[in-house]
């Protein structure tokens, strides 16, 4: 009742203030930003009294509030808040990173790769294959050469085997789930966005053999791809480095000095052209795991907390994306392509993880961790529109519909799987996004009280 | 350079600059931080290195917003009632007293010089100029909390009391004079009065406040904290800044009900803290790099404002405490702990120039960063040195 008043009260509160304003986006973008944090906090309590991840109720906030429906946040100031994004996927890149031990990539690494393999094989053949199948029912596809179904199953299916980073961390860092099924998902999860470029590298390469595309338009090459994910390591092992230097030497304010490198180390890729998540994720790897004196995990929580109130927007505005209207329209295809990839998810990764040599219990409920879509799909949705404008653009809708359908169920999936397999911390469970008692402050105390007790 | 790298560049800047060199340079000369970071952002910004253009200066607006609005509530904060009962009834009269006959002073004075020396109408320069008296009356509390914690002596307690008024005081005249001169926004048939748009602004700060307890009853984890004081806070900058209003004030209601009504009031005010000084480092950075020189010839009424700010500080203090019965404790020079001007003055200047319609923002803009740079310099020695004065005094008057 209360929360139902609050959201009362907030909506009563815009709709007051909107017609009063200027309608500049700019002085609109702070407003909505504020507006968004209360909102979607207040959506994801309520959710999670319907025993839903909060997360999903970032994400339905968005929708309700999105240009889709309510219109309280308009589709401009959702373009605006970008740097919000940005800044979130950047820090949730340092905190995958930073949660992956050296000794766990050497000693499950191999078995990382196994799953994904029989995983993403499986389900992209099964998405080309859902394509060919329901061709006439695709109004861009009814009577057209095999050729240009062809460009179509295979871009639309390497976008639909990606997997959400981003979705599987906030979950795991809402719920602070610890455990084979928990680990072992959020391991696949980071190995695929590396194993997606290459896939989506090749497959680019043929689709223009068999359907050029207009206007001599180019994905990118080989070389590029090469130096994407090569760079990555490099320029992430430098941030890496000079981050562990710092703290070697201060540890002071880790909190705003987590914001400067997840920020620093998303510009620098930017310019380095190298890919964004990995950089980040190498630098976070490097700062965990060779920071002196248990200071990497003092930097990782910093940045958690920086990161709480960052991931609430984040995911409602991946929810304000989403339009809902072609996920309505397209329902009657877009359904059968989401029930598909998550059974042959659920078969690739059974077989996978049998492969792998994985127990029986936590192999049943890995492949949960795996359905969830968001940031990377939906760029490389964006990549291919830009490519072939119109067919492009037919793959993006469909594309973007099954993805919203994969960011709400997959969270709630996953969440009742490893509630299942007993790795939710039941303690955390009034927490906003998982990040340990303590408060931003305790941490300044305790540098404090350090460079006390130094003095 | 995108706006992205510069505002990285910019915090990196502060951050290294903080800890590294300024922190010492402080502690050694006894220098308040801050004029510094106003310094490195003029050299950063256009009119001297260009390292950051007009347009990514302009792109961080909501950042400035949002600063500004943190800075309200970190004042709000320090209106804690059961705290404030505690000081003398007098205290607050003579420090109310110099706000009021500090502004009275320097509105005036900056009223005839802005008419005089750039030919505009009373009814034109009475805004930049009652900015002005807003800004002058506006003491820094950086000043006389450092040296707060070494001395125990009433003219402590009055310096600190008057400097949360002073500032307290500014905020109100500045947010109201907005609403006062806030362009026409009709509904249905007529336009809104200044009145009602006063009413908003302080509405804004009560819907706030009450959202933050709404939101969180009793709860006391330290995240579901900061994210309920963020928002509301961010909202109701948001809020104001959409509605071309002061942030400053409806935040400073915010952060006066939350430290009155939270159960959480030391988790929250160090939570505030923690933010507080980096966004304070931005905003002052943000404010170098957003200063340009006036087109008008405004070398002549911005060290006219500094001097009159200077002797309305010192003559308001020495009138109001033989007004207010004190001329013995305070003496008639207690006035100098008030000449620093800092966070809240810097906060309304650049309040001041964010809202495009307003007359000569430059001039305005400048009086304020010059007075904050000299008088922050000099502000703790001042301080100090008068304290070192009031304890040789209380000595001599013991023995």
């Amino acid at each position: 009742m209360r929360r139902a008043l609050i959201l009362l009260l907030l909506l009563a509160g815009m709709r007051l203030i909107q017609p009063l304003g200027e309608n500049a986006p700019s002085s609109e973008a702070l407003l909505a930003f504020g507006f968004l944090i209360l909102a979607a906090y207040t959506v994801g309590e309520i959710a999670y009294s319907f025993g839903m991840p909060k997360l999903v109720g970032y994400l339905l906030a968005g929708m309700l509030f999105g240009p889709s429906a309510l219109h309280t946040v308009s589709a401009e100031v959702v373009l605006r808040l970008n740097p919000v994004n940005e800044l979130a996927i950047a820090l949730i890149a340092f905190m995958a990173g930073a949660e992956l031990k050296w000794e766990e990539v050497k000693e499950h690494g191999v078995g990382y790769f196994k799953i994904l393999g029989a995983e993403m094989g499986l389900t992209f053949i099964a998405l080309v294959a859902t394509v060919f199948f329901f061709r006439n029912s695709i109004p861009v596809l009814v009577d057209q050469p095999v050729a240009r179904v062809a460009v179509f199953a295979l871009l639309l299916a390497t976008i639909l085997v990606a997997h959400s980073p981003a979705a599987t961390l906030g979950l795991l860092t809402e719920t602070r789930a610890r455990g084979p099924v928990a680990r072992t998902s959020l391991g696949v999860v980071l190995v695929s966005d590396v194993v997606l470029i290459v896939l989506f590298t090749i497959v680019a390469a043929v689709s223009r053999a068999i359907l050029p595309p207009p206007g001599g338009a180019h994905l990118p090459g080989l070389g590029v791809v090469v130096w994407e994910i090569a760079g990555a390591f490099v320029v992430g092992s430098a941030i890496g480095a000079a981050v562990t230097v710092y703290l070697r030497f201060s540890h002071r304010d880790l909190l705003l000095f987590g914001i400067i490198v997840a920020m620093l180390g998303a510009e620098i890729a930017r310019l380095a052209h190298v890919e964004l998540l990995l950089t980040i994720l190498v630098a976070g790897f490097v700062t965990e795991n060779f920071s002196p004196h248990g200071r990497g995990e003092a930097m990782r929580h910093a940045v958690e907390r920086a990161a709480a109130p960052v991931f609430v927007v984040f995911f409602a505005l991946s929810g304000a994306s989403i339009v809902i209207g072609h996920v309505v329209a397209l329902i009657g295809i877009v359904a059968p392509i989401a029930i598909i990839r998550g059974l042959t998810i659920w078969g690739g990764t059974a077989a996978g993880a049998r492969w792998a040599g994985m127990e029986r219990e936590p192999r049943r409920h890995i492949w949960t961790g795996l359905i969830a879509q968001a940031g990377v799909a939906i760029g490389l949705a964006a990549i291919v529109a830009n490519f072939y404008p119109e067919l492009g653009a037919a793959i993006r809708t469909m594309a973007l519909a099954v993805i919203a359908i994969n960011q709400v169920i997959g969270p709630i999936i996953f969440r009742r799987a490893l509630g299942a397999a007993g790795e939710v911390d039941e303690s955390m469970n009034g927490d906003l996004m998982g990040v340990t008692a303590g408060g931003a402050g305790g941490e300044e105390q305790g540098d404090e009280q350090g460079e006390h007790a130094k003095a | 350079m995108s706006a992205a790298l510069s505002l990285i560049l910019i915090v990196a800047a502060a951050y290294l600059a903080a800890h590294v060199l300024f922190e010492w340079l402080a502690r050694r000369y006894r220098i308040v931080s801050g004029a510094e970071y106003l310094v490195l952002g003029v050299l950063l910004g256009p009119q001297v290195s260009g390292f950051m253009s007009e347009d990514v200066v302009a792109s961080f607006s909501p950042i400035m917003t949002l600063a500004l609005g943190w800075v309200g509530a970190a004042l709000g904060m320090n209106f804690y009632l059961p705290r404030l009962i505690k000081v003398p009834g007098s205290t607050y009269t003579i420090a109310m007293m110099e706000a009021l006959l500090t502004f009275v002073f320097v509105s005036g004075a900056m009223v005839m010089a802005f008419s005089f020396a750039f030919d505009l109408t009373y009814a034109q320069v009475i805004l930049p100029a009652v900015s002005l008296g807003a800004i002058a009356t506006a003491t820094a509390s950086s000043a006389v909390t450092l040296m707060s914690g070494e001395t125990p002596h009433p003219v402590v307690q009055q310096l600190e009391t008057t400097s949360l008024l002073d500032g307290a005081f500014a905020i109100v005249v500045f947010g109201v004079l907005l609403c006062v001169v806030h362009i026409d926004v009709s509904i249905g048939e007529r336009a809104l009065t200044a009145t009602e748009w006063v009413a908003i602004t302080l509405g804004i700060g009560v819907i706030g406040g009450s959202l933050f307890h709404l939101f969180l009853g009793r709860e006391r984890h330290p995240d579901r904290l900061f994210v309920a004081m963020a928002g509301a806070i961010i909202l109701a900058s948001g809020a104001a800044s959409y509605l071309r209003l002061s942030p400053l004030l409806p935040c400073m209601v915010i952060g006066a009900i939350l430290v009155n009504t939270s159960v959480n009031r030391e988790d929250l005010m160090r939570l505030m803290s923690v933010v507080e000084k980096p966004l304070y480092f931005v905003l002052l950075l943000l404010a170098g790099a957003a200063w340009q020189p006036s087109r008008y010839d405004w070398m002549l009424p911005v060290a006219l404002y500094v001097f009159v700010r200077l002797a309305a500080k010192l003559g308001a203090a020495r009138l109001a405490a033989r007004l207010g019965d004190e001329p013995e404790l305070l003496r008639a020079d207690w006035g100098r702990g008030l000449i620093g001007q800092g966070t809240i003055a810097l906060a309304i200047a650049m309040n001041y120039s964010l809202n495009d319609n307003e007359i000569v923002p430059n001039v305005v803009f400048t009086a304020a960063i010059v007075s904050v740079l000299v008088t922050d310099i000099f502000g703790v020695r001042i301080v100090s040195g008068l304290i070192a004065d009031r304890f040789s005094f209380r000595r001599v008057v013991g023995g």
